[in-house]
């Protein structure tokens, strides 16, 4: 008994933490590449959930039609997001990247708020209630979904970054800009795509999430403060370190969270960000965008 | 580049004057609103001038500001009702955990980047709200802990005198700190780093006495409007403080140490007055932050020291 409930507590912390995985990376990657802080990552994640309960509720598309398209909505916004904001910026406008971002999150937050009330919203999918039986152990269909797309996205994620040609250009330009310029790479239709694959993250990462828990307004900001600590402790703009970390986060929180208070689980995460950053200031993994 | 400060007797004295005319406002108006009103105002003009200190002087963008207000309302509202301790002795102790508080984020991050702190302070901030909520053994959840009362400060106009004349004096004494030597190594700090180190000024030792002021000032503010209140729940970390006093400090112009306290007032009041709801009024304050990033970034005050430079350029 004790067992099954521990593998249970360690799967639910997987699943969160490839969610934060998710997150994380394309934050770490716009960090990356841009040089900004994307202070709005976190909407991004709670539209995306949101435009999944829509898709559901209102045009009755399926399971997988509504992440799919959800993703590449998000991948849209992306664009617009970059042309719209983020091109102007350059990397030593440091304060005005944090507020201008900062002031989106608040537009996209309390404009939801607003528009849909604080009220949790249900997603209903077919596999809402289904559940594999392993070893005494019930194993929720949408739980094992989850890991599933998260897995896939890592692995597109990661393929893309070091075996294209783009990914080349992305991981040069991450590690000196004026070399990469040299060469030929031009820094703003790469730091483009950056934006679109880390928007498309978040959107993917809320569609994926919203059937699991519930949706509303707030879900965003709670969120995207555990992937500023993730990214800090993965060392600012290293992708892969993000994901590990994002990870073993979501599992020490689940585990934490299953014999303890709660409010240490919500804390570890930010503990855990201010001890490395005492001792290890770079991050557990170092920068630069490395896969 | 910036115009010379005015000289300290002279704003001593046109404080004193405007401390002695707000004193009188209660015998001219019985109105609970606007004392209500006056009390924000005061609040939030040392919020945002300890903010104003951080970011508009040392270049460092702190989220946590609201974190060191509501650490100082909890605090206080603590050490009054679980100790029992007298609330003059509570005020100090809220500044010195704020300060503690300020210095645990601003000494782990500043080591790092400015990209950190402006992260780990964001964190610091929500993570006090969520435990505030969660630790209900402590803070009795988001009931909060009622029944703050002060002794002697019962009446409306009492708390108003009060917390003005608190407001008064740290304003003060922020303006003796900006016209000091601190002001101008911070500012140095600002403009060039390097250069500033150059000279002998040591960066993070100054960004952390910036960070502790401003903390102490928030956390004796936030402990005197806890007991204006008469309760402490985990709406006191709402990021809408945060955003309110980073409209004010940028509309106000970053570094503009009246331009921000006018800004202080203007807030205070208007929105009031229009009677938006509180998620309509955050959407229209993110606009505005958006617009001014993308428009003005250096705040109106900002704008017209830049017109002004204009003027004496082409006039050279």
């Amino acid at each position: 008994m004790a067992d099954t409930y521990l593998l249970q507590l360690l799967l639910n912390g997987l699943v969160i933490g490839v969610i934060y995985a998710l997150i994380a990376m394309g934050l770490s990657l716009i960090f990356g590449l841009l040089g900004i802080v994307n202070f709005a990552h976190g909407e991004f994640y709670m539209l995306g959930a949101m435009l999944s309960f829509f898709a559901v509720t209102d045009l009755h598309l399926g399971y997988w039609t509504t992440i799919l398209a959800v993703t590449l909505v998000a991948g849209c916004v992306g664009v617009f997001f970059y042309h719209l904001f983020l091109s102007s910026l350059r990397a030593a406008d440091f304060e005005r990247s944090i507020l201008l971002t900062l002031g989106i999150s608040m537009v996209l937050q309390n404009g939801g708020i607003y528009l849909w009330t604080v009220t949790p919203r249900i997603v209903p999918t077919p596999y809402s209630y289904a559940a594999v039986t392993l070893g005494g152990m019930q194993l929720p269909v949408l739980r094992l979904f989850t890991l599933g797309i998260a897995t896939a996205a890592f692995l597109a994620l990661y393929l893309l970054l070091s075996h294209t040609l783009v990914g080349k250009a992305m991981r040069g330009l991450s590690q000196s800009s004026d070399a990469a310029a040299m060469v030929g790479i031009d820094h703003r239709s790469v730091a483009r795509l950056a934006v679109i694959i880390g928007i498309a993250l978040s959107g993917l990462a809320g569609a994926t999430l919203a059937p699991v828990y519930s949706v509303q307004p707030t879900m965003g900001s709670a969120f995207v403060f555990k992937a500023f600590a993730i990214v800090i402790i993965g060392g600012l703009g290293n992708i892969a370190g993000a994901a590990i970390t994002a990870i073993m986060l979501g599992i020490l929180e689940s585990l934490i969270g299953g014999f303890f208070p709660l409010t240490l689980a919500d804390s570890a995460g930010f503990i855990a960000m201010i001890v490395v950053l005492l001792f290890k200031p770079e991050g557990l993994f170092g920068r630069g965008v490395r896969v | 580049m910036r115009r010379r400060p005015l000289p300290l007797p002279a704003s001593a004295a046109g404080i004193a004057a405007i401390w002695l005319v707000l004193l009188c406002v209660p015998w001219l108006t019985a109105s609970e609103y606007w004392l209500d009103t006056g009390i924000a105002i005061a609040t939030f003009a040392v919020l945002s001038t300890g903010l104003n200190l951080i970011y508009g002087y040392a270049g460092l963008l702190s989220f946590a500001q609201v974190a060191f207000f509501g650490l100082g309302g909890y605090g206080a509202a603590l050490l009054v009702t679980r100790l029992g301790w007298s609330f003059w002795l509570a005020l100090p102790a809220a500044a010195i955990i704020a300060t503690w508080a300020g210095l645990l984020i601003g000494y782990s991050s500043l080591r790092l980047s400015r990209h950190a702190f402006a992260i780990v302070s964001l964190s610091f901030a929500l993570l006090c709200g969520i435990v505030a909520r969660d630790w209900v053994a402590l803070t009795r959840g988001s009931m909060g802990i009622p029944g703050l009362s002060l002794p002697g400060f019962d009446a409306p106009a009492h708390m108003y005198r009060l917390t003005v004349t608190v407001a008064v004096i740290l304003l003060l004494g922020f303006h003796v700190l900006l016209s000091s030597r601190l002001g101008r190594a911070l500012q140095a700090i600002k403009l060039n780093e390097p250069l500033a180190q150059s000279q002998g000024i040591d960066p993070l030792r100054y960004k952390l006495l910036a960070i502790s002021v401003s903390a102490a000032a928030s956390g004796v503010m936030g402990a005197l409007f806890v007991f204006h209140l008469t309760i402490v729940d985990p709406s006191v970390f709402d990021f809408y403080y945060t955003e309110t006093m980073l409209i004010m400090v940028i509309l106000g112009g970053a570094g503009s140490f009246w331009g921000v306290i006018a800004a202080s007032a203007v807030f205070s009041i208007v929105p009031d007055l229009l009677r938006f709801s509180s998620d309509l009024r955050l959407t229209l304050y993110g606009l505005v932050l958006v617009a001014a990033m993308l428009l003005f970034p250096g705040g109106f005050a900002g704008m017209l020291r830049q017109r002004s430079l204009l003027r004496w350029k082409t006039r050279l």
